[in-house]
């Protein structure tokens, strides 16, 4: 243990630091969505807490939305998330051996796209102190985000309420650009054929929303790892 | 809208279903040996999940200008595009909306 003392709850904390800067104006536009679907707001800050899962809760939220049924929510929002798996496994590699119980779980529920970028950067192994005070900061920014973004919605002038409802796609199709820019061309390629099927499902055959998202979202990521031959992408 | 549950039920069931995603490798250790091809697939279902969330909704959320939305979301793409960050291009596509139904 001693080796290892450079990883400390304090640095996990600096490291937080931008995470928290990035969650909190998105885990804002969250707050406003909620508002916009009824929710009340220790509702929309209970969704954060217990979900911690940017693109997750905003898939939640717009399903919730579409009155789909319990199950489209739990399969859809189990598949947008299963990349934490993959982090997770990577990060348990990596974790100091000998952590369990609750502490175990309380890592687990802390790991996220960014969280998990910033703290497999180390070649030591990760302490829990550290994973603790990263987790925490991000955390932190996310549901205080979500609060406060909930509170501006309140006093939006109410010809804006109308407005809001956009901010859900707003949401989405700004990610896309960006993935876009990152990745490339076959991100659209990807985005372009689930949307088109999702459409086609929706619109002409009348499927329900929750399993036409499974559908058209596993259909074009097989699709898509199946054009994509190199390893060009680093979920 | 069909049944209307209570929030705290769907809340819980989607965090429920996360839990599980970030729990399951701390447990299981099958996530290192996937075929290749299925991980690759696995990896790209994020990206393939944005697509479904953005159509049809932008455009039949809109019943009256169902233009209004589309218009919206093409705005917040370009800027973010060209810049991080969510909260600009977010603001701009309500602004945006907010003056097409007028």
């Amino acid at each position: 243990m001693k080796a290892e003392q450079q990883l400390t709850f304090r640095q996990g904390c600096i490291e937080g630091s931008p995470i928290f800067v990035g969650y909190f104006p998105t885990a804002m536009a969250f707050g406003l969505v909620c508002r916009d679907l009824g929710l009340r707001i220790w509702e929309a800050v209970l969704f954060s807490v217990t979900n911690f899962a940017g693109s997750g809760q905003f898939l939640a939220a717009s399903l919730i939305r579409s009155g789909s049924i319990l199950l489209e929510i739990f399969i859809s929002v189990l598949l947008v998330n299963l990349r934490y798996s993959f982090m997770g496994a990577e990060l348990s590699r990596k974790l100091e051996k000998g952590i369990g119980g609750i502490a175990r779980v309380l890592l687990a529920h802390g790991t996220t796209d960014e969280v998990f970028s910033v703290a497999v950067l180390h070649r030591l192994p990760i302490t829990k102190p550290y994973l603790a005070g990263l987790e925490l900061t991000a955390y932190l920014g996310w549901v205080s985000g979500t609060a406060v973004g909930f509170l501006v919605g309140m006093v939006l002038p109410s010809a804006l309420q109308m407005a809001v409802g956009v901010t859900l796609y707003a949401m989405f199709s700004s990610l896309l650009a960006q993935e876009f820019r990152q990745k490339g061309l076959n991100v659209l390629i990807i985005a372009l054929i689930s949307a088109s099927l999702n459409s086609f499902l929706i619109l002409v055959l009348k499927w329900g929303v929750g399993y036409s998202f499974v559908l058209s979202m596993l259909t074009a990521s097989f699709l898509g790892a199946w054009f994509i031959t190199e390893e060009e992408y680093r979920a | 809208m069909n049944t209307q549950l209570p929030f705290i039920i769907p809340i819980l069931v989607s965090a429920l279903a996360t839990f599980l995603v970030r729990i399951l490798p701390y447990y299981v250790t099958f996530l290192d040996r996937l075929p290749p091809f299925l991980s690759r697939s696995l990896r790209l279902l994020p990206i393939a999940a944005l697509g479904p969330l953005i159509f049809p909704g932008v455009i039949v959320d809109f019943p009256n200008r169902w233009y209004a939305g589309l218009v919206a979301v093409m705005v917040s793409s370009l800027i973010a595009y060209r810049r991080n960050g969510m909260i600009i291009p977010i603001l701009s596509s309500i602004l945006v909306t907010y003056l097409l139904l007028l």
